[in-house]
């Protein structure tokens, strides 16, 4: 249930542990599963082909309902009921239904970023140069800043805390936001912007009464967990599906990717990164396999980020607070940097500097 | 199969190492070594698993020529 990338590692991965039992795939969109991760980085680039976000076609030999969405589910009765009515049996259910883009306002020309469409969408508008206004100086928001100032527009970014700052903390979150600034972003930082509708438009409007005009107005203020299809089946409150260590909700129904929430340190929370997307889904379909026998998640956090020139990796645990230690190379250019957390693990980080990701995660041991 | 590499695609993140720890190793350099490029049998399931968690689609699966 969910043809992302958790949904199609999670069947992958039920072949690999011998499954070979009936295997039906369900996913909204129309098109097989893509990379997300590109489409706010070397898709929105002008000068690049059409395929960074492609997929290599699945060969799991499931049956796939592509361009249906799922609607109910009867956990008692073990039945999925699809959009046309369909009802589909099941001995084990892997959900897999990932997350959606927040929006602020109300207007449809207030665009988002999640799918392969508004990706084509947003490429396809930027090529005339308009000015840009972005809410939201997350990753998303800042890499389609760059992808924006790239394409040769005017971009101002409107944020209620410094760019990246609660993903990867102050340090890292300075060095974007001056390497942003020195490529002519103009950067908003203020709590209580809102996007309104005015004269049939949406703009937004800091707390001041201000109106940011632009003639793109894009929204890149985090997900929302696709889980309204699981009202009435018990299993999910609003919220994302909260699962056990090994993505199980009930024995034979487990949850994988942005939509699931893994216990960490005494809490149950989402991490909405392609890597955990892939090792929650691994995970998940081994516990449909072997229950209990099956290994728990073992989180190995891997997150990047390509914006402004600067490629950022980041292995281990976030946020990252204080000051880093510099590993190798300089501040000033590409560098290796490491943060150690009060609990004895540590945080490194590659700036421009190209190492090998089990390397970067052995400088966290 | 053979397992193809789109060089100048390749970021080195090392998901597909990670995949497929036998069949490919990112050198001390950051650049992506295959190790083993004409698989089958086991082997091929886990080079599938390597091409597709590439999320730059760096990696391909070919016929033999
Ligand atoms: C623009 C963008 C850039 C990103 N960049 C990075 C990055 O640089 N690094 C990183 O680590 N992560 C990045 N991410 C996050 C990463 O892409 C996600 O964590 C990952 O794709 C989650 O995969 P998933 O399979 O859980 O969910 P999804 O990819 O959202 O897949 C869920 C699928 O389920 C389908 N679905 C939902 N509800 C239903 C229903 N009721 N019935 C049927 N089908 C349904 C949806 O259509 C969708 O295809 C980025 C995300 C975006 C949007
Ligand atoms: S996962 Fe892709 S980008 Fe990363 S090293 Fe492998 S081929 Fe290169």
């Amino acid at each position: 249930m969910g043809n992302g990338i958790a949904g199609l590692t999670a069947a992958d991965s039920l072949r690999a542990g011998g499954f070979d039992g009936e295997l039906t795939m369900v996913g909204a969109e129309t098109r097989p599963a893509y990379s997300r991760p590109a489409l706010s980085k070397a898709l929105l680039r002008s000068d690049t082909d059409l395929t960074s976000h492609e997929l290599p076609p699945p060969d799991h030999g499931a049956t796939e309902l592509l361009g249906r969405t799922a609607v109910g589910l009867d956990a008692d009765r073990r039945v999925l009921t699809l959009d046309d009515g369909t009802e589909l049996e099941y001995d084990g259910l892997v959900i897999a239904s990932g997350s959606r883009a927040r929006r602020l306002g109300t207007g449809s020309d207030e665009l988002v970023l999640r799918t392969l469409d508004d990706a084509l969408a947003l490429r396809e508008k930027l090529s005339s140069r308009p000015d840009v206004v972005i809410v939201g100086g997350g990753p998303l928001g800042m890499e389609a800043a760059s992808g924006a100032l790239e394409a040769g527009c005017r971009v101002t970014v409107v944020t209620n805390e410094p760019p990246l700052e609660r993903q990867l903390g102050p340090y890292l979150s300075s060095h974007i936001t001056a390497a942003a600034t020195a490529r002519g972003l103009t950067l908003i930082i203020t709590p209580g912007a809102r996007v309104v509708d005015q004269d049939g438009r949406s703009r937004v409007e800091l707390a001041d009464g201000t109106i940011i005009d632009g003639e793109i107005l894009l929204s890149a203020v985090g997900d929302i967990p696709n889980t309204e299809w699981l009202e009435g089946s018990g299993l999910a409150d609003g919220g994302p599906l909260a699962v056990d260590s090994r993505g199980r909700l009930r024995p034979e129904i487990v949850a994988a990717g942005d939509v699931a929430a893994f216990p960490l340190a005494g809490a149950n929370v989402r991490s909405p990164i392609w890597h955990s997307a892939i090792e929650q889904a691994r995970v998940a379909a081994g516990a449909l396999l072997h229950g209990d026998a099956a290994p728990e998640l073992q989180a190995q956090p891997y997150f990047w980020t390509e914006l402004f020139d600067l490629n950022i990796r980041v292995a281990g645990r976030t946020p990252l607070v204080g000051e880093p230690e510099l590993v190798d190379g300089a501040l000033d250019g590409p560098a290796l940097l490491r943060w150690r957390h009060d609990d004895g693990t540590a945080a490194a980080v590659s700036v421009n500097y190209r190492i090998p990701i089990p390397r970067l995660r052995k400088l966290c041991d | 199969m053979r397992i193809e590499l789109d060089r100048p695609r390749c970021e080195g993140h090392g998901l597909c190492e990670e995949a497929a720890p036998d069949l490919m190793h990112l050198d001390d350099d950051g650049e992506l070594v295959i190790d083993i490029a004409e698989v089958d049998g086991a082997a091929l399931d886990r080079a599938r698993a390597a091409v597709r968690v590439c999320p730059v689609a760096a990696l391909r699966l070919a016929e033999r020529a």
